[in-house]
């Protein structure tokens, strides 16, 4: 939204007089908006086929538009970076509404590649028991608005009804995930953030197990994220007060002074505490998405309740967004607060470093504990912000880009190992897995050694990355604590993986369900991600760095 | 009048619905009080936008409004599930997950 | 040709990843494979080698750029190689020896239930040892060094339900885990010295003698001690004689073609550090010194046929050590020497392997007698390979070691003297052991009884052609290899744009010295012939004087270790045991209990209820824009 520079006087004239005066369309580079415009498309599509497309073939049909949809979006981020607007011709879109720069287009490509894996997990239809009658069962519930076990659950069950808005949901959210890091105004960028946490409040709540769990995080996660939206719109007003302007660039400007803040509100002497407070709470929405401590409280419930390829595709995508608006704030309009805001997020990110590292330690729920280990990443991403340098937003690209594919395969595997009640997710059920089932332990203790940091993994490279950025940056003693609590963290990931491999299996132990190509795509895909990136991370670096500069 | 005081009005109401969120039981309540905050922030956009004699605040407004009606939306069908299940909207017996 | 560089690689890589990730599927065809794929690395080579000389003599490389290994900051490695003379002629050696063996392997491990994986280890050794060789920095090179290390210990421990191999298996690694130390510091040491690790980045002149001379004699020091560990030099010698325990193709791989030149390729590479460095230089050529005559002497000792070998190679490694510690007036004719000796050394292997093949595995040449007559084919290629080695005029053995002894002299001064001195000695020992085995094993009465004519030993027969064939191509090398390189300096020339050469001047003249080492070559046949040819050799050794029981138990290298290094290690090792289970464990203890209890004591903020975390939020969000605030005003 530009700022619409209008003398305070013509206001009242406005909507008395404005009929004479021409009124100019805005104008809107299609071309630029393309990834965004084809997920949002695709889900649009995808509620018409809910609508009109009989249930047998809904499923089919509705995974061909996704993946479709998606593919056509990845194609259109990558033809935007081909031609340029990564780099030379980046520039803002819409207005001034959309940024259309490296970040963004590395962070779209990244989340759009992320959904496509995620979306492999969630279409999965071969682990649950299956029965004759319902040969095809997914993760979630056949009718989400009946009541835990009650007759027409039941009967929806016997149907063989299943909830296939997922996919539309999940492409809705994915709208909302793109727009977020590429936002150029502060609207845009709460629109975004609503757009990609109303579908994820929903596909939280459609466990088809343990539905009273997936009720209650769904609840949880709602209203914690509506209290935090609350705080963050009321921080944009407080920032548009003191600024006149909801463009981030326009802000930065008011900031350093190139244009001058309201004359009023400066006389009263209230024009610095405006934009201080205003700046602390939408960063706390921020920080309420990735997830860091003290508003991180959330995670945990949400991340076991939830079906688990929604938790994989969550815990992946929500962090690459939020993760990337962060950085937008925070280095397009609030650069030259780096003064005020630095000491503020050093405490931050190591309370969330260390909270998530220790608390993970006494956990007895897979999902819990990759819950927490999502704190303590957050922690260690929330260094790379500090940085305050290209270096830190390029390490922060890649550490997202790695993450976020070891966490899809975590959460994929996961779904894997399954007893007569679904999945068997407490720790010890796991005991002696890589006896029973050694290429799932195999995997799973991959993803674990990525999660630690562990080198050849492309959680190593990831970390070092961060880590140096931060160093960089003047942030020795933060890059200490972060190695500590690595240590602290490679302690329970090792010990998942003592557990699979040296522990007694136990007699009654879960079964491995043996996924179909969907499902087995995804952690291969999520395996290959993390030794390559791992081994081979090079490349990355290069493209990270390449797409490290914003455009304001 | 001053338009401060209005920026003061929307402060308090926001504090209102936050102390609201806090101490209410019942989940319907605590997110009409989510919106009581909505609310204010939209006070608060229109008072700066009149201040600053934009429109950018007012527009906002606008689309806060759709949001908290599509919060609304989700929000509720969320809620009422819950309650149909568990014959409760208190949000404090909501609690089998912790630790 | 770029391209070829990468393949003559991955053909090996590729062969140990299929026979050893295989399965039982493979399990039939991987002789075939495993031979075959070091052929074609061979061929490879080969094709690599025409294509060199047809560049001029000053612009014979090629560089392959793979991939950027990683970059972080001013740390760059790449994965990328470079082939010159040198290389080259290391990789024409490793593949073309390395193939013979293999296809000996054919017939030796015919009836091994695991050929699979010995034929998967074989293809790993080559891999490693390729990439050692080619690689064009210290980084990768380190890669090869240590791939190198870990096939050595996979092929010596083949047979680890031996006990004695799975000891000895365990001790080559150990041991070569020391000199690994040494090419560690020395890569750490380069980056922080020149901050590359790229031979064209430091391997010259003018960057080594920037760095000063200490820091070029600390760098050659290190690099020598990695050279003992790999090459068998002293003080790292003691795992050479017990790595007899793997099964003989893996003997004569690691004595002939690869492993123990990889001392000599390092140092030989490393020209430039030596050069700038003659404490460095001083220090390596001791060791060759010492090394060449204490093989010597425990070959003179030995009984068992593998081990007496094995103390040969440590000494002809000592040679070449030596000859590379001079400089360059011995770096050509270092590698020279480690070209022939690969030849007749992999022939006198082959060739006691198939006497083993034919005498169910009895490596006691005590038992041995007469078998010329039973194994001609043996016969002739092993004593074409003693010859060669003991440097009978006209063969391979004779050109090379000469050279060397030459260039031990023209050192200078009193170095030389003693040098070439201990050269010259070397040669004398060298005849007498060899002319012992080669009478011990060939000559005179069997001295063991057949099933047929009552006893336990089965009859002795030549070995089948797939085992023969490549001991005859390997006495053809042994002979005339030598010969072939000495004509019109080929080799020197070939070689001297990478490692440079200068002519010494030997105080005493090349005539002489021929002469010298002839007489004494003779002689010691002589006192050979004279103790084992014209006497009967007895049974079971005999109780000898003090010296020779020395020698037998490798002139103490194991006692001195053993009193050394693992008394002193236990002790040292117990006394930190202890340390560490009341400091470090209870530190670690401590550690842990407070961050376990800090977890169960802040789980408890998880209480479930969301107004306690919506609470936490609103508290969390007051602190944060009260520390803004704050901060602002301070």
């Amino acid at each position: 939204m530009s700022a619409t520079a209008v003398a305070a006087p013509a206001v009242h004239s406005l909507w008395t007089t404005a009929a004479a005066a021409p009124i100019h369309a805005p104008k809107i580079e299609y071309a630029q908006l393309s990834p965004i415009l084809v997920v949002l498309g695709a889900a649009v599509a995808g509620i018409l086929v809910e609508a009109f497309v009989p249930r047998r073939a809904r499923y089919g049909t509705q995974l061909a538009v996704t993946l479709i949809g998606l593919a056509g979006a990845f194609a259109a981020v990558v033809g935007l970076a081909a031609t340029g607007y990564a780099t030379t011709k980046a520039d803002l879109a819409a207005m001034g509404s959309i940024a259309v720069d490296g970040p963004s287009l590395f962070l779209q490509g990244t989340l759009i590649l992320v959904t496509a894996v995620g979306v492999l997990a969630i279409a999965e239809r071969g682990l649950e028991p299956q029965s004759r009658e319902v040969p095809h069962v997914d993760a979630f519930a056949p009718q989400a608005a009946a009541v835990p076990g009650s007759e027409d659950e039941k009967a929806a069950a016997r149907a063989g009804w299943s909830t296939t808005e997922v996919f539309p949901l999940t492409l809705f959210a994915l709208s909302g995930m793109l727009v977020f890091p590429a936002a150029g105004d502060l609207l845009t960028l709460f629109i975004g953030l609503e757009i990609l946490s109303l579908p994820l409040y929903l596909m939280c709540a459609l466990a088809r197990r343990r539905r009273l769990l997936s009720q209650e995080s769904a609840v949880k996660y709602f209203l914690l994220g509506a209290f935090a939206s609350a705080f963050f719109l009321f921080g944009t007003a407080l920032l548009y007060g003191y600024a006149g302007t909801l463009d981030l660039g326009g802000i930065a400007k008011v900031v350093t002074g190139d244009a001058a803040p309201n004359a009023a509100l400066n006389a009263s002497a209230h024009g610095d505490a405006l934009l201080l407070i205003g700046g602390a709470m939408i960063v706390m929405g921020l920080l309420f998405k990735v997830g860091a401590v003290p508003f991180h409280a959330w995670t945990p419930d949400v991340y076991q309740g939830a079906p688990t390829p929604i938790t994989g595709f969550m815990a992946a995508a929500t962090k690459v967004a939020a993760f990337g608006a962060l950085l937008r704030l925070l280095y397009v309009a609030l650069p030259e607060m780096r003064w005020d805001w630095r000491p503020v997020m050093w405490g931050v990110a190591i309370l969330t470093m260390a909270l998530g590292a220790i608390v993970a330690v006494t956990q007895t729920d897979v999902k819990r504990m990759l819950a927490y280990s999502s704190i303590a990443h957050a922690g260690f991403l929330l260094t790379g912000v500090i940085a305050g340098n290209k270096q830190g937003v390029s390490a922060v690209l890649f550490y997202l880009a790695a993450y976020s594919f070891v966490t899809l395969g975590a959460f994929a595997v996961v779904t894997l190992v399954r007893d007569a009640g679904g999945e068997a997710t407490h720790l010890s059920r796991w005991d002696g897995l890589g006896r029973r089932s050694p290429l799932v332990a195999v995997t799973f203790a991959l993803f674990l050694l990525a999660f630690a940091g562990i080198p050849l993994t492309s959680g190593f490279s990831g970390k070092f990355a961060v880590f140096s950025a931060a160093a960089k940056g003047g942030a020795v003693p933060l890059v200490v604590v972060g190695v500590l609590c690595s240590a602290v963290a490679a302690f329970f990931y090792v010990r998942v993986i003592v557990r699979m491999f040296f522990a007694e299996p136990r007699a009654d132990g879960p079964s491995v369900a043996v996924p179909s190509a969907l499902t087995g795509t995804a952690i291969a895909v999520g395996a290959a991600a993390t030794l390559v990136l791992g081994v081979f991370p090079q490349w990355a670096f290069d493209l990270a760095d390449k797409a490290s500069v914003f455009i304001r | 009048m001053n338009p401060v005081n209005y920026v003061y009005l929307a402060a308090l109401l926001f504090t209102i619905g936050a102390a609201g969120v806090l101490i209410r039981r019942n989940a319907i309540v605590v997110f009409m009080c989510v919106e009581l905050m909505l609310n204010a922030c939209n006070l608060a956009f229109v008072t700066f936008a009149r201040m600053h004699g934009g429109l950018d605040g007012q527009i906002v407004a606008f689309f806060t409004m759709v949001v908290a009606a599509a919060e609304v939306v989700v929000g509720l069908a969320i809620i009422v599930s819950v309650f149909r299940t568990r014959h409760s909207a208190s949000v404090d017996d909501a609690n089998l997950m912790k630790l | 040709m770029n391209s070829l560089l990468g393949l003559l690689i991955a053909a090996p890589l590729l062969g140990a990843a299929v026979l050893l990730l295989g399965g039982r599927f493979v399990d039939r065809v991987a002789p075939v494979l495993g031979s075959a794929l070091a052929g074609l690395s061979f061929v490879l080579g080969a094709i690599l080698f025409s294509n060199l000389l047809g560049k001029p003599a000053s612009g014979r490389a090629i560089d392959s750029d793979l991939f950027t290994w990683m970059h972080v900051g001013t740390f760059k490695a790449d994965a990328a190689f470079h082939l010159d003379q040198l290389s080259m002629t290391f990789v024409l050696l490793i593949t073309g020896v390395g193939t013979l063996i293999h296809i000996y392997s054919i017939g030796y491990m015919a009836h091994d239930e695991k050929r699979r994986k010995f034929f998967g280890y074989l293809n790993l050794f080559l891999a490693a040892m390729l990439i050692l060789v080619l690689a064009d920095n210290y980084l990768l090179l380190y890669v090869g060094w240590e791939g190198v290390g870990l096939a050595s210990y996979l092929l010596i421990g083949f047979w680890q339900h031996k006990p004695s191999a799975a000891t000895a298996a365990k001790k080559a690694f150990l041991v070569n885990r020391v000199g690994d130390i040494g090419l560690a510091v020395a890569v750490f040491l380069m980056f922080t010295t020149f901050g590359t690790f790229t031979f064209q980045g430091i391997l010259h002149p003018s960057v080594v003698s920037s760095a000063g001379q200490g820091k070029a004699t600390a760098l050659g020091l290190v690099l020598l001690l990695a050279a003992c560990g790999k090459s068998a030099q002293v003080p790292l010698q003691s795992w050479l004689g017990d790595a007899m325990e793997g099964p003989t193709p893996v003997s004569a791989l690691i004595h002939a073609a690869t492993m123990v030149t990889a001392g000599v390729y390092l140092i030989t590479r490393s020209s430039a550090i030596f050069n700038a460095a003659p404490t460095a230089q001083l220090a390596v050529v001791c060791v060759g010194a010492v090394t060449l005559l204490f093989g010597a002497i425990v070959g003179c000792a030995k009984d068992d046929i593998k081990k007496a070998l094995a103390g040969s190679t440590m000494s002809q490694i000592g040679y070449m050590i030596l000859a590379a510690g001079l400089g360059p007036i011995g770096y050509v004719f270092a590698i020279m020497h480690l070209v022939t000796h690969g030849f007749f050394k992999a022939g006198l292997f082959l060739g006691a392997g198939s006497i083993m093949h034919a005498r169910e595995d009895e490596v006691d040449m005590r038992k041995y007698g007469g078998l010329w007559k039973k194994m001609p084919w043996t016969f002739a290629t092993f004593g074409l390979g003693y010859l060669a080695i003991i440097g009978f005029p006209g063969l391979s053995g004779f050109f090379s070691k000469d050279k060397i002894i030459e260039a031990a002299f023209a050192k200078g001064g009193t170095e030389g003297w003693i040098l070439g001195g201990a050269a010259l000695l070397g040669a004398a020992i060298t005849a007498y052991y060899m002319s012992r085995i080669m009478v011990m094993t060939f000559f005179g009465k069997p001295r063991y009884t057949t099933k047929a004519e009552g006893g336990t030993s089965p009859e002795a027969h030549e070995s089948p052609a797939v085992m023969v064939a490549p001991m005859v191509v390997l006495a053809v090398g042994s002979v005339f290899a030598g010969g072939f390189f000495s004509l019109g300096s080929r080799f020197l020339h070939w070689l001297e744009p990478v490692t440079g050469h200068s002519e010494g001047h030997s105080p005493v003249s090349t005539g002489v010295l021929t002469a010298a080492t002839i007489v004494l070559m003779l002689l010691g046949m002589g006192l050979a012939w004279f103790q084992y040819g014209m006497r009967e050799v007895p049974a079971a050794a005999p109780r000898s004087i003090w010296p020779v029981r020395l020698a037998r138990r490798d002139l103490g290298q194991d006692d001195f270790n053993h009193a050394v290094f693992v008394r002193g290690g236990t002790r040292f090792a117990d006394g930190l045991a202890e340390f560490d289970a009341k400091g470090v464990d209870g530190a670690v203890r401590g550690v842990a209990g407070a961050v376990g209890g800090g977890s169960s004591r802040l789980r408890k903020l998880q209480n479930g209820y969301v107004r306690s975390y919506a609470f936490s939020m609103f508290g969390g969000a007051v602190l944060i824009v009260a520390a803004t605030l704050f901060m602002r005003a301070v």
